[in-house]
């Protein structure tokens, strides 16, 4: 475990750890180029729309539309803005084909045209006008444009302490409106799906926000007539032309996981990916597949996915079994300066990442910002694919691995667990079960690794963690933790399983770290006398991801740590806070915090040590 | 009547602490001139200098028929006040200019101001400057406050004025202790002064020195000038006195508000009622108790404030009760006699978000309101600073929700314009909402945060109207609101900056554009309403310019709205208007050519 922790602690990118030298680190390769914004211009960005003329166009809350040239900062890294179009509502999504703009408003998809070509819109016509209640929480994206031309557009539920759709029509469904404006309902059971796109194979996939009826972020591949989960607009389901029939009626409220709900209803469509709440992000936002032939990054064919509340992208990596989307998700890139609500590639392959923070608060503290995702064609040592097989997993790697970190079994910590299916906001991991290593392979090139597991469950995430796997060049991997949602088990026989047999160091049988883990409160917290020194506090807190909504003396998205500390809660009781978190204690604070009840019991308590000193320590240091 | 007799045995002169001066005579005024007459009603215009009057009552009015300048003209009340909140309407002919002087020493004036860009002190709702000779020649003129905005409407309107005015404290030996304030005067809806300390008597004033009473006084000097519903409240009578305060705090949850067998956590007596005595944050019913004191028989009225539910009970009656937020003021009044009187307040909070939070203060007609709590047991507000949309050199369009006569509309563009003449348009309905005139719209709402009403205001005083599509066919009814398929809306262009809205009248087979922007003079809005196609009632098509409670013809091709409110100017052919049901009227345009074409002046 202390080993485990040294290397993890070497890993951590910001922090106030001392950094070894030549570690490894996500900006050495995915490099974030801020695009200078004017100070008059609030520029919260809702969507974006790459113009094959090499501008940029952003729409943003405050009804706008700004028009960017030099977005790509080639010569000069000024950009200049030129205001195309305003006094729209909100705009959560924007494209532009043909010359003309797209966008949504709260209650309207709208075409705006420049007709005389001065430069600035001139007309602004409804293509769809939606129905609204009036509730603040029935927001509008989109368009996403098909080949065909079609218009997609989402539309989020309102929230009256729970989603509910059936204030106005089509809320929690996903439509698609011709340039004439027929409206087809296509896919319902929404939330709040603030990102969705399409891939090269025309399968649309949008993201989920972690709420009511949604244990934690996801991404789910729709097709016609499929049902997302969140019964709040369901009402709609009874319009003739919705695709299916379903009530709120048929579906189970008991807490089960939502792969059972799913046997007995059958449009309820689970999620190609889950991203664990907390851990890969707490508002997942865009996503968009790399379809840039490698220009963007070493992932190509992979998809990234935003995260408003943490402020970062994510990859996902699929794969279709039994027709059925799969795969995994595992962290990219952090450090943005907003919450991402938008992602589009530029015309060089870069991603621009558009934000805005307003109320949802976000990790990176600006309240609005635009900056660009580049790869600079380093090559980092990174998971690279994950395929599942009908007895485990084959991994590929970007660089060759040492063999001999295989061999270790601190390089290994593998478990599944799920959600509930229920109509409270959000839900505790449940079901967790370790995974046995069976045996593991290692191809002859090095590069892919095939691990035969006990304990594989069919509809379960697998949090993969390898700790300890090294490349042949000894470096860590930069991400090391991949979560594959499992929905179908592979049939074939594993053809490619063949290569090197990894021998264990030890002859003994493979037991998982998870299981060593510590899961109960020590009877006695004497062991933890005396102070948790705030390097050891910080590696924790990255480790645990704790501070992607804490910070020692600023509040993020929750309270910061000294906050904390004039609650002056004892140490088991911030451990059972942090299992089971009470969010009326702080009413303040808009996101709700998730249960971290995967967190071992003494890491919890290193973490409350610390907390609960930082009001000494403040006496301390105000002495003179 | 018993009550009237006890209040002039504490005040040393006649006086009711509330009431609307009924204008049936004059006999509420001290020695009025021959210029102050009652009459029934009046018709203003923008351009006339004169009113025409009708006789009957209810209107105070001023007419010049002497010279200038006597003082004797100006009007006192027989009310001598201290401490006052006054109410009224005025209006003024075009070039009129007079004065309301509270205690007849510091003077808020009222003048034709209308459309003016800059303004001073002696601008309308201007607080008017000191003077003094000892200054010397051309530096007599001090102090004075110009109003934060020019809220005037048009001459021959009525206008609305409201003062809260404190009056200057004096100790024993009759030294001033404390200056006079203008704490709050609105404007015709818009605040143009709040906590205005003046250092002495305005010039003009009546007297040679402050006291601490005195008359209202009006300009009555100059020319005609008009009030009408003049209601005030001075603040003269004692209240009741608060007592020691004892409290018990129990633990739990107590859905019925009964302790019942429950323990008690905390126990113990302040000065004042506060919710900091119930040291938990949630789970808990709180029970204050007091004795306090009423002076005298009359109405006192109890308001609450609370975030979770409670009681609140005077010698076991209980009055203000349920769940609530602490921004909600719950009101119940009672009669008390003098003496002693026994008040319980329970107060649980069953849940732990949300602010502890608990008020109870008491008002009696003619003296101020009496907290019970100490100052700190009600949150402050939050400090959020106004997002404000500007339209200052070009013209602005936002859209957002809007509340139009307490109906959250979700489809409303708003157009500000440099001249500052500003508009709201419900785009479902091809329909006004609303116009005013200063600055365009605050946004805060909207944009701050999450944004959760969605919602704007005018900052400005808004003249509200029907929100209804305006065209009709000939005798037809005119529909409270029409369906998407009757009235398709197909969007705006922008034309010199402005929207022309686009509609496709289905039912009509016509397309109409609808253009909107300041008049020629900046005196209003110019609404021009195209009719295109060929549809055929089209040569039967009236425009119904305003749904109303009165419409006066005041001029060729003017008439006046709502008992001058605001008026509507047209350029040809001969208005209708219809008698409705509910009292309302309805004025009704004809085509010209292929366009309606109508003003909104105020």
């Amino acid at each position: 475990m202390k080993k485990g922790l040294i290397i993890l602690l070497s890993f951590v990118v910001f922090g106030a750890i001392a950094q070894k030298k030549n570690v490894p680190q996500e900006a050495d390769f995915y490099e974030i180029k801020t695009i200078p914004i004017p100070k008059e211009i609030y520029l919260e960005v809702g969507g974006i729309a790459t113009m094959p003329d090499g501008r940029l166009a952003i729409s943003t809350r405050r009804g706008e539309i700004w028009i960017l040239e030099n977005p790509y900062q080639q010569e000069s890294h000024q950009v200049s803005f030129h205001r195309f179009a305003s006094g729209m509502h909100e705009i959560l999504g924007l494209a532009y084909d043909n010359g003309v703009f797209y966008c949504s408003q709260r209650g309207e998809l709208t075409k705006v045209t420049d007709l005389n070509r001065d430069g600035i819109a001139d007309s602004y016509e409804p293509v769809y006008q939606f129905e609204l209640s009036g509730n603040y929480h029935e927001y509008t994206y989109g368009p996403v444009i098909d080949k065909n031309g079609d218009m997609w557009v989402s539309l989020n539920l309102a929230w009256i302490g729970f989603g509910e759709g059936k204030f106005s029509k089509w809320r929690g469904w996903f439509v698609k409106i011709t340039k004439d404006g027929k409206l087809e309902p296509f896919a319902g059971g929404l939330r709040s799906p603030a990102g969705y796109s399409f891939n090269v194979d025309g399968d649309l996939f949008y993201g989920e926000n972690q709420g009511d009826w949604v244990g934690s972020g996801r991404v789910t591949h729709l097709a016609k007539g499929d049902f997302a989960g969140n019964p709040g607009g369901l009402k709609w389901a009874k319009e003739p032309n919705s695709p299916f029939k379903l009530t709120l009626e048929e579906i189970p409220d008991n807490g089960n996981p939502m792969f059972e709900a799913a046997q007995k209803v059958k449009n309820l469509k689970l999620p190609a990916v889950w991203f664990p709440h907390a851990i890969m992000g707490i508002s997942t936002s865009d996503i968009l597949q790399d379809t840039t032939g490698g220009k963007f990054s070493p992932f190509p064919g992979q998809y990234f996915v935003s995260d408003q509340g943490q402020s970062k992208v994510m990859r996902m990596g699929l794969e279709k079994i039994n027709g059925v989307y799969q795969g995994f998700c595992i962290n990219y890139r952090e450090g943005f300066q907003s919450g991402i609500l938008r992602e589009r590639f530029g015309l060089d392959g870069s991603m621009f990442v558009g934000m805005t923070s307003r109320g949802w608060g976000s990790t990176g503290k600006d309240d609005f910002g635009l900056q660009r995702l580049i790869w600079n064609g380093k090559m980092p040592f990174e998971i690279k694919e994950i395929h599942s097989k009908s007895d485990g997993f084959e991994i590929s790697f970007t660089k060759p691995v040492d063999e001999n970190s295989l061999k270790k079994l601190s390089s290994y910590a593998l478990r599944s667990y799920i959600y509930k299916y229920q109509h409270q906001y959000g839900s505790p991991i449940i079901d967790v079960k370790d995974l046995k290593i069976k045996s593991i392979k290692l191809s002859d090139d090095f590069l892919t690794v095939r691990l035969v597991l006990e304990g594989v469950r069919k509809f379960y995430i697998h949090e993969l963690k390898f700790p300890g796997i090294m490349s042949q060049a000894g470096e860590n991997l930069l991400h090391e933790t991949a979560y594959f949602t499992l929905n179908e088990i592979a049939s074939e026989i594993n053809k490619e399983g063949q290569g090197k047999l990894v021998v264990m160091e030890s002859e003994k049988a493979i037991e998982p770290q998870v299981s060593a883990q510590v899961k109960t409160v020590p009877k006695s917290s004497k062991s933890l006398s005396g102070l948790v020194s705030e390097t050891e506090a910080m590696g924790l807190l990255k480790k645990h991801t704790c501070n992607a909504c804490h910070a020692k003396d600023k509040r993020i998205i929750g309270p910061s740590f000294e906050e904390i500390s004039k609650r002056k809660y004892s140490d088991k009781q911030i451990l059972n806070l942090v299992y089971k978190p009470n969010p009326s204690n702080w009413p303040d604070y808009a996101t709700e915090m998730a249960p971290m009840s995967h967190v071992p019991a003494g890491d919890v308590l290193k973490i409350a040590k610390w907390i609960n000193s930082l009001g000494n320590r403040k006496e301390l240091e105000n002495r003179d | 009547m018993k009550y009237l007799i006890l209040l002039i045995s504490i005040i040393t002169f006649p006086s009711i602490a509330q009431q609307i001066i009924p204008l049936k005579d004059l006999s509420a005024f001290d020695a009025p001139s021959k210029n102050w007459t009652i009459e029934g009603r009046l018709k203003g215009s923008p351009s006339d200098s004169l009113f025409q009057v009708s006789m009957g009552e209810g209107i105070l009015l001023n007419t010049l028929r002497g010279g200038k300048y006597h003082r004797e003209d100006d009007l006192k009340f027989k009310l001598k006040h201290g401490d006052i909140h006054l109410k009224l309407e005025f209006m003024l002919p075009k070039g009129a200019n007079s004065g309301i002087y509270l205690q007849g020493r510091y003077e808020l004036q009222l003048f034709d101001s209308w459309n003016k860009k800059q303004i001073k002190f002696s601008d309308c709702g201007g607080i008017y400057e000191r003077w003094d000779e000892k200054r010397g020649k051309g530096n007599e003129g001090y102090e004075g406050y110009a109003p934060r905005v020019n809220a005037s409407k048009a001459p021959g309107l009525w206008q609305k004025l409201e003062i809260e005015f404190q009056a200057p404290r004096f100790d024993a030996s009759g030294k001033k202790i404390k200056n006079a304030i203008f704490k709050k005067v609105i404007l015709n809806g818009v605040i143009i002064h709040e906590n205005i300390m003046v250092s002495g008597m305005t010039r003009g004033a009546l007297f040679e020195k402050e006291e601490a009473y005195g008359p209202i006084t009006i300009q009555g000097d100059h020319g005609q000038v008009a009030f009408k519903n003049i209601w005030y409240e001075t603040y003269d009578l004692p209240s009741i006195s608060p007592g020691k305060v004892s409290y018990k705090v129990f633990e739990g949850k107590f859905p019925d508000l009964k302790e019942g067998e429950a323990k008690v956590v905390f126990a113990g007596t302040s000065d004042k009622i506060t919710q900091k005595s119930i040291e938990l944050r949630s789970d808990f019913l709180a029970k204050f108790e007091e004795d306090f004191e009423v002076p005298e028989l009359d109405d006192y009225d109890f308001k609450t404030n609370w975030t979770g539910s409670g009681y609140l009970s005077i010698d076991g009656q209980i009055l203000n009760t349920g769940a609530h937020w602490y921004t909600e003021n719950v009101f119940q009044k009672i009669k008390l006699d003098k003496g002693k009187h026994h008040l319980v307040l329970v107060y649980a909070k069953d849940f732990p978000w949300g602010p502890k939070s608990l008020g109870v203060s008491v008002k009696r007609v003619g003296s101020r309101w009496v907290d019970l709590h100490e100052r700190t047991s009600l949150p402050d507000p939050e400090a959020v600073g106004m997002i404000e949309l500007k339209a200052e050199s070009e013209p602005v369009f936002q859209r957002s929700f809007f509340f139009h006569k307490g109906i959250k509309k979700t489809h409303v563009i708003h157009v500000g314009d440099p001249s500052g003449i500003h508009y709201s348009y419900n785009l479902k309905q091809g329909a006004l909402l609303q116009v005013w005139k200063g600055k365009f719209l605050n946004v805060t709402q909207m944009w701050e945060n999450r944004g959760e009403p969605q919602t704007s205001e005018a900052l400005g005083a808004p003249i509200v109207l029907d929100g209804k599509f305006p065209i009709v066919v000939d005798h037809q009814n005119q529909e409270d609101s029409l369906q998407a398929d009757q009235l398709v809306y197909k969007g705006y262009k922008i034309e010199n900056g402005r929207p022309i809205f686009i509609y496709d009248w289905k039912s009509a087979n016509l397309q109409i554009e609808d253009r909107i922007e300041p008049n020629e003079k900046g005196t209003g809005l110019t609404r021009k309403l195209k009719i295109v196609g060929a549809g055929p009632n089209k040569a039967n098509l009236q425009l119904v310019a305003a749904n109303a409670t009165l419409i006066d013809d005041v001029q060729t091709n003017l008439n006046a709205i709502n008992g001058n409110e605001y008026f509507v100017k047209w350029k040809k052919g001969k208005s209708e208007v219809l008698k409705l049901a509910n009292h309302q009227f309805q004025m009704r345009l004809p085509l010209e050519g292929e366009e309606f074409n109508y003003e909104i002046i105020w």
